[in-house]
């Protein structure tokens, strides 16, 4: 929920600094080697496979539900008992053929068809805040780290302002502060405007030590222009950074649009969100584990899956496939 | 105000209908282990939030409303939780009810003897005068309106520290107290019985002395105060049972353990361990209730109906609520069986028809806008709506707090009305900021979601105009939240607060009710009652959802816990 840098954070920047000594300064491996290298990692494949299943169920919502017969708002009273509070008639938070997962206490409504929206909500806004912070990242990392000098003091210092600043107690204030419409655009934003110094600091630090190569000099003696150099020879070269950081950074956003819902200032309800799902059914854990153990289960998945990927990928990255 | 009394925590309330526990009055005692209080011992509170203030001219909600009634007097009070009409208004300090004047612009008391503040001091009519001039005061009365709204001052007055004595309150002598009225009130009694209506020492309670102790005049006096945490009572010595007709007070302490989660709270009732066994606290919560099915809880379970009504007003002055046929409509759509299930379902709600609550007096059993089982008419709506050519629907925005049973709430009113094409764009606003927001008609959107509680349960004059009346739409604090300026409903609430014979007043709050929702301002959607869960060694408990009478309460057996 934070944006405390993990170990890894750590690891991959001192990585890169590894990868400089002993790798040559063109792609370490063949694609193939490494897809042949991913495709043996069970762990990998596995998440991998996890991964795709949500962003197919979100992308496929609607079909999904209109399969399994039950939209995310239809209340189904018949479904709940209404002299019991509301809770879900028969085992397991009412699971069976009519709901796969259950029905939500008090309103009845299909708990799968809300998974299956909620999936949307996490991985569109998990996703559009990574693609937000690696650009918005890379972008400042590689200005700071190869103009050096005044531009790197501004940088810089707006990163460590930003980074010491209690990012989760001012997205609180702000998103309760802000009115509600457009609440997933806002939650990119003020995820991404805290998210991204995590990784441009790590752009900042392997520019510094890229321009200083020989094949920068080289470029710069032949005549080529900043913006050449910049996109043509240091950016390549990053790629495998950024892939493992943005692969790192997935599954934090998806705790954080997560906590923030379960806080109260995520998405709007009836709209459904996972930790949404979670924050309400707190009160029903005794009566109703379903309730809560199954987007439970699916976030904690869902982060576990981009966490391993993104260790795995690292892993061959630094290692070209040598070994997985 | 006192709308915040329907949250959850502050549902610890008073004036009960006794549905259940507690068989038999004081004749079939039997001493011991009975069903029966008996003196001694301390009775624990278990709550969420702190009490608003211990000074009683600035609290004003059912929570600290209660809590108040174990440590100060008023001239009046609410009769006993157990009376035959615990809506009643009794005597208190004074030897009766007031004598009004033949113009019924002056009201008399009389004091009892006796009567003494927890330093020793004697209550005299002086120190009553002084306790209730402090509700002029700008900075400290805030709680209750009633006072100010009806006893007549100059406008300049602010207060006994700032202005002196009241001109309009008299003290011809130490027993005497007389009161004159703006205009007549005939439910004088009733403003008397408000907290803010209580003695103290002339001179004390300037500022916030009052803010971290106070000066007692009823059975218990603080001991200590912990905010946020801790407050203890125990017994004022100088507290004269004679006196007192109502209070029983029987425990020797009472300790209100503050800051604990809800859900804890039903955790430690049902578990019932330790000083648990005298604990007792706000409503349960709509998941404790499939937990307290085993017999030896429901035994120990109190059920208590609604003396507020959860509501959605919509805004009049924005189109297209400024048509009735729409607002009726809306009426005819909701499906109040669904929000009543999303409110905990029927143990803990009951479809709401009318404004005024069924256990408040003046309640009229109608229902202008039927539908079987309460599941909604979308088709009388849509005839509703096709007369005003919207039957392809409009959308809107409703206001609502960001508290999980309202937000369940108002996905069940989005879903019904779906059913006519109306499309309900939700806008959750801050718990904190909520009120403010929906009582600033700059601000309101075009309908919102909450509860109005009346001021007093004796009579509906405090339940329906203050939502209906136009001449009290305000810039700030407003709570006719549909901005309904009808003239005819004016002219109507002043006629009916003028008639002196109450019970015909209330018949005709009733009538009054029907003809409101006629125009269909707001469509009431559930009574929302509550269920409590004392512990095993609690006796005369009859808990109310509005405000519950903690002065009778008692152990069965103090050596318990």
């Amino acid at each position: 929920m934070t944006f405390t840098p993990t170990e890894l954070e750590v690891e991959g920047a001192q990585g890169g600094e590894a990868a400089r000594d002993n790798a040559p300064p063109s792609p370490p491996a063949s694609g193939r080697r490494l897809a042949r290298a991913f495709l043996k990692d069970r762990a990998a494949l596995a998440c991998s496979v996890y991964i795709l299943l949500v962003l197919l169920m979100a992308l496929a919502a609607p079909l999904i539900v209109k399969l399994s017969g039950w939209g995310p708002y239809e209340f189904d009273q018949s479904a709940v008992d209404p002299d019991m509070a509301g809770l879900p008639l028969g085992a397991a938070g009412g699971m069976g053929a009519e709901h796969w997962f259950g029905v939500e206490p008090g309103s009845g409504r299909d708990i799968f068809a809300r998974i299956v929206y909620g999936a949307r909500v996490s991985m569109t806004i998990a996703l559009s805040a990574t693609v937000l912070t690696s650009v918005l990242g890379v972008v400042f990392g590689l200005t700071a780290g190869y103009f050096g000098g005044k531009v790197d003091m501004v940088v810089s210092r707006v990163m460590e302002f930003l980074m010491a600043f209690p990012a989760l107690i001012f997205m609180i204030a702000v998103l309760s502060a802000l009115p509600a419409e457009n609440r997933q655009f806002l939650l990119v934003g003020v995820i991404s405007f805290f998210g991204w110094p995590y990784l441009a600091r790590i752009v900042r630090g392997q520019t510094m030590s890229l321009k200083e190569r020989e094949f920068v000099e080289a470029a710069k003696a032949s005549g080529a222009s900043s913006g050449q150099i910049i996109f043509k020879e240091i950016l390549p070269n990053l790629a495998s950074t950024i892939i493992v950081m943005t692969t790192l950074a997935v599954p934090g956003y998806v705790g954080t649009e997560a906590g923030l819902s379960f806080l109260g200032v995520g998405v709007v309800p009836p709209t459904p969100s996972w930790g949404q799902m979670i924050a309400s059914s707190v009160p029903w854990y005794a009566v109703d584990p379903a309730y809560f153990l199954i987007p439970g289960a699916c976030l904690f998945l869902l982060v576990l899956s981009f966490t391993v990927l993104g260790d795995r990928i690292r892993r061959l990255a630094e290692t070209g496939g040598a070994r997985a | 105000m006192i709308k915040k009394a329907t949250s959850a925590a502050a549902a610890a309330a008073a004036t009960a209908l006794l549905l259940t526990a507690c068989t038999g009055g004081p004749s079939d005692s039997t001493g011991g282990a009975g069903d029966d209080p008996v003196a001694g011992g301390t009775v624990h509170m278990l709550q969420n939030a702190d009490f608003s203030y211990l000074d009683p001219a600035r609290g004003f909600d059912g929570g600290v409303n209660a809590f108040y009634r174990l440590i100060y007097r008023g001239l009046t009070m609410q009769a006993a939780g157990d009376a035959e009409d615990p809506n009643a208004i009794v005597p208190d300090l004074a030897e009766s009810l007031g004598t009004a004047s033949e113009d019924g612009l002056t009201w008399t008391y009389t004091l009892k003897d006796g009567l003494k503040f927890d330093n020793g001091d004697p209550i005299t009519a002086a120190e009553v005068e002084f306790g209730i001039s402090r509700a002029w005061d700008p900075e400290i009365g805030i709680g209750s309106p009633w006072l100010k709204q009806t006893v007549d001052a100059p406008e300049d007055y602010a207060g006994p520290y700032q202005s002196g004595d009241h001109p309009g309150i008299e003290t011809p002598d130490e027993h005497t107290i007389v009161f004159h009225l703006i205009e007549p009130f005939p439910e004088f009694d009733n403003v008397l019985a408000q907290p803010n209506a209580v003695p103290f020492p002339v001179g004390s309670g300037a500022g916030d002395e009052f803010i971290n102790d106070v000066i007692a005049s009823g059975p218990y006096t603080l001991d200590t105060y912990t905010p946020g945490s801790l407050i203890k009572l125990v017994r004022n010595e100088h507290w004269d049972a004679d006196t007192d007709d109502v209070r029983k007070a029987y425990p020797d302490a009472w300790e209100f353990e503050i800051g604990l989660e809800a859900a804890t709270i039903d955790e430690r009732l049902l578990a019932g361990q330790g000083t648990d066994v005298n604990a007792i606290a706000g409503k349960i919560q709509a998941a404790t209730l499939p937990r307290v099915q085993t017999p030896e809880l429901q035994d120990r379970l109190i059920a208590s109906p609604a003396f507020c009504t959860t509501y959605m007003g919509m805004n009049t002055t924005k189109a297209p609520f400024d048509q009735v046929e729409v607002r009726q409509a809306v009426n005819y759509a909701l499906d109040r069986a669904s929000i009543q299930t999303a409110s905990g379902g029927t143990q803990l709600a009951d479809p709401a028809t009318t404004i005024i609550p069924t256990a408040v007096s003046g309640h009229k059993d109608f229902d202008l806008y039927p539908s079987e089982d309460y599941a909604g008419d979308p088709a009388k709506a849509l005839e509703l709506l096709a007369e005003v050519g919207l039957e392809d629907g409009f959308s809107f925005v409703l206001d609502i707090r960001a508290q999980p049973s309202m937000q369940a709430q108002a996905e069940a009113v989005q879903e019904a009305l779906k059913a006519i094409n109306v499309e309900v764009e939700l806008n959750v606003i801050d718990t904190s900021t909520y009120y403010e927001t929906i009582g600033t008609p700059s601000q309101q959107s075009d309908a919102a979601i909450t509860g109005w509680c009346p001021d007093w349960a004796s009579s509906a004059s405090t339940m329906v105009p203050p939502l209906v009346d136009g001449r009290l739409i305000t810039e700030k604090g407003n709570t006719n939240l549909a901005q309904l300026d009808d003239a005819a409903v004016n002219a109507r609430i002043d006629e009916i607060k003028a008639i002196a014979d109450l019970a015909e007043a209330n018949v005709q709050w009733g009538e009054f009710d029907e003809e409101v929702m006629a125009l269909a301002p707001m469509a009431p959607l559930v009574l929302e009652k509550g269920l409590f869960l004392p512990g095993a060694n609690i006796a005369g408990y009859h808990p109310s959802t509005s405000m519950t009478d903690l002065a009778i309460i008692g152990l069965k057996d103090p050596s318990q816990g």
